[in-house]
């Protein structure tokens, strides 16, 4: 058996210290002698003697030290069980001998009610996400029906403007629109043809944007959006006419102005809970949401049907639609999230036979939508003036 | 013997400080920002636990856990709030007005209340998790109460001009003090809101002279160039600002007791204005000096590797490719971001905390032997409000 006494002195390993006690009833600071009894065994305890009073009695394997503590001079000790007794320990070999002798002293405490927060936390998130993904939508198209025309320009105007500073790169100044005088008439002639018996309560505008991407959008308020990409990639004026078309079925239905106020609701909401760590990230968060504005299918297939129509109106093939969408999906596949809304989406194949039917339905005496001469002006509208 | 006066230390070290932000804001940055709950709560206990009056550290008991907890419940009021009513005033305002300026200005009127709520109840989830000596602190429960005084007593302030201000600051921190306790003993606001007139002038006498010259210029009553007189009046109303700060704290402080226990605060306000001064005179040269040395190095690449011409740096940026000059910006963002943030705990929070504390001084500490624990106060919302709309102050 061995002797619960301890022998000071002798021993080199005895532990015998003086330290500071708050029994957590008192705001009173104690000074306490500490020892250890049966020290070395798997039963070892700290004991806790006051100058008068029965000692208090600690398990060594239930200690924990109270973490991120500044001036690194003292050890803060607590039982894992008491949430409010503490032992401040100041001497620094009794912390060194004492660290050595505690294996549980970094654990962590466990905290009361785990899963009472865990439920309300659950219950927190599902709250969030009935919001953004049902209150916010329901309420976004019912209003996006009863937004008086003019309301809805200014709104397109604002968004337009938003987007334009949130594409930048550069952080100088928003993404130019493209003005060369030549393309921007060529455009306009186009516009012109598309929507001459269309009946919409605001004009139709459409701009080019010095961009590479390979979009185009729509936005509130009557604003075709084309990025130069777009521009670019096309091979005949016709596919332009085609995807413009496909974006005035958006205008058109108001898809925009849904979208746009679904968005306006949900990402105050998303910024405020990510609490813009970083700044400005919800705002790119937006902007890549816009462009990329992910309708339904239906209002997809609503838009192709009503490019289709329009285009045999026109007397321009719908074909092109069909021939632009088969080669971005040779170039770029199905599901690529860089190209256009219109064709990561992945019933793609679905809306590329729509056209191909169309193209059969019409009749083939089709006239050019641009002339040579317009269709290379607006290839080059991007380009500056010299 | 018995002390009749306890002063207070302060024991925290710039290098702790400095790796433990540093670390805490890598974690943030790599979960999105979830973190923050974490690196708040490690900051707390870390200050907290610094200041020692009587020799004695305080100790911070919040629970990272909770306040994520607290701050999903004010997310889900807040989502209402900023998701739906939000929606339905920019619908209105584009509706009626063809713009959305009063939908801002609607929506920013409706938060002012909850902005003072926000702030009681925060301040009631730190005293609640605040011990001293092993006893509780604690706030009672009157965050609506508050909030409506906060804005009446705003009200009454913009009426006149600001000169009922002293008035208001008193009666807002005599309401908060006078529900505060410290285990069973109720604090209690002394003095009266008078004290801290003399103050008062340094703040209303330029802000009145940068009014009127603003207002003269826009009205066109005078030539542009008496904008000038704002180099002067606006410097001395921040100047006035901080003194009338600093000094309101000392003289409200210095009026607050608890069951005999009195506190003594003498912050001086000159050094308070050298610690701003100098923190962010060395945080601004330091990270001026890291982006000089970042161009640097990508400039020393260029040279070496590519054996490229200094003129050439331009086209260099050019045949660089995309992403990688997005990683580039990126690394450099958030690294200024996140060193600025770390060089302000370093240089501005923790100096001013630091003399805080040592200025602190407790009269009469033999009171505090009959000072007896009080309950745990729950606090299930443990500062959401605030953490959500953002008004984390310092830490």
């Amino acid at each position: 058996m061995k002797p619960t006494t301890i022998s000071i002195g002798r021993a080199p390993a005895a532990f015998d210290v003086f330290a500071d006690f708050l029994d957590g009833h008192a705001a009173i600071v104690r000074r306490v002698r500490l020892t250890i009894e049966n020290d070395g065994m798997a039963n070892a305890q700290l004991v806790i003697s006051p100058s008068e009073g029965p000692p208090v009695r600690w398990p060594l394997d239930e200690l924990r030290a109270v973490p991120d503590q500044a001036g690194g001079d003292a050890l803060i000790l607590r039982r894992a069980d008491n949430a409010v007794a503490r032992v401040i320990l100041r001497n620094k070999d009794a912390i060194t001998s004492l660290r050595g002798r505690c294996r549980n002293l970094h654990r962590r405490t466990k905290v009361k009610g785990r899963m009472r927060l865990f439920g309300w936390g659950l219950g927190a998130v599902g709250s969030v996400a009935l919001i953004i993904f049902v209150l916010i939508p329901i309420l976004a198209n019912q209003l996006a029906t009863l937004l008086p025309p003019e309301g809805e320009k200014a709104l397109g105007d604002t968004t337009f403007e938003q987007i334009r500073t949130g594409l930048d790169r550069s952080g100088i100044a928003p993404v130019r629109i493209c003005s060369n005088a030549k393309g921007v008439a060529a455009l306009e002639r186009m516009r012109a043809r598309l929507t001459d018996d269309m009946k919409l309560p605001y004009p139709v505008q459409v701009h080019v944007l010095d961009h590479e991407m390979i979009n185009a959008f729509a936005l509130p308020g009557g604003h075709v959006v084309f990025f130069r990409g777009l521009i670019d990639e096309a091979k005949t004026p016709d596919e332009v006419a085609a995807v413009f078309a496909h974006e005035l079925g958006h205008v058109v239905h108001r898809d925009p102005a849904r979208i746009t106020l679904r968005s306006a609701g949900s990402i105050g909401v998303l910024g405020l809970l990510f609490g813009d760590f970083a700044g400005g990230s919800v705002v790119l968060f937006l902007t890549e949401r816009l462009v990329q504005a992910s309708y339904t299918k239906e209002a997809e297939a609503k838009a192709d049907a009503f490019a289709h129509e329009t285009l045999i109106r026109q007397k321009i093939s719908p074909i092109a639609l069909a021939t632009m969408f088969e080669r971005l999906r040779a170039k770029y596949g199905d599901e690529d999230g860089i190209v256009a809304h219109f064709t990561s989406h992945p019933a793609m194949i679905k809306r590329i036979e729509a056209a191909k039917d169309a193209a059969k339905r019409a009749p083939q005496d089709y006239e050019p939508v641009l002339s040579d001469t317009d269709w290379a002006a607006l290839k080059a509208v991007c380009r500056r003036a010299q | 013997m018995i002390a009749t006066k306890m002063k207070t230390e302060f024991a925290g070290r710039r290098g702790r400080l400095f790796w433990l932000t540093l670390k805490t804001s890598l974690l943030t940055l790599l979960t999105l920002g979830f973190y923050r709950f974490w690196m708040k709560t490690r900051l707390r206990r870390w200050y907290w636990s610094a200041v020692r009056p009587g020799g004695q550290p305080l100790e911070y008991v919040g629970e990272p856990i909770e306040k994520l907890l607290g701050f999903l419940i004010a997310v889900v009021i807040l989502a209402f709030y900023i998701g739906v009513i939000n929606l339905l005033l920019m619908f209105a305002s584009f509706s009626l007005l063809n713009d959305n300026l009063a939908a801002y200005a609607m929506s920013f009127i409706g938060i002012i209340p909850i902005f003072f709520f926000a702030r009681y109840r925060a301040r009631r989830y730190v005293l609640a998790r605040t011990r001293w000596r092993g006893v509780r602190f604690g706030l009672d429960q009157a965050a609506w109460a508050y909030s409506l005084r906060a804005v009446g007593h705003w009200l009454l302030t913009i009426l006149t001009l600001g000169l009922l201000y002293p008035r208001q600051v008193f009666y807002l921190e005599k309401f908060r003090t006078d529900r505060t306790w410290y285990g069973t003993a109720q604090l209690h606001q002394g003095g009266n809101w008078k004290m801290l007139y003399p103050g008062m002038w340094n703040m209303l006498l330029p802000g009145y002279v940068s009014a009127i010259v603003i207002g003269s210029v826009w009205m066109e009553w005078s030539e542009p160039n008496m904008l000038r007189l704002l180099f002067i009046t606006f410097p001395w109303f921040v100047l006035g600002l901080l003194f009338f700060k600093v000094r309101s704290f000392r003289l409200l402080t210095s009026h607050k007791t608890a069951d005999g226990v009195g506190l003594k605060a003498e912050p001086r306000s000159k050094r308070v204005l050298g610690i701003y001064l100098l923190g962010y005179g060395i945080s601004y040269f330091l990270l001026t000096l890291l982006i000089l040395a970042f161009i640097a190095l990508a400039v020393a690449v260029w040279m070496i590797y590519f054996r490229g011409n200094p003129d050439d740096v331009g086209m260099m940026l050019g045949q660089f490719p995309r992403w990688g000059q997005t990683a580039a910006i990126m690394v450099l963002y958030f690294t200024v971001f996140i060193l600025w943030g770390v060089l302000q705990h370093v240089f501005v929070t923790m100096p001013l905390y630091r003399h805080y504390a040592q200025t602190l001084t407790i009269t009469n500490p033999v009171a505090l032997t009959g000072i007896r624990q009080r309950e745990r106060d729950e606090s299930r919302e443990a500062g959401g409000f605030a953490e959500a709309l953002d008004l984390g102050a310092a830490i």
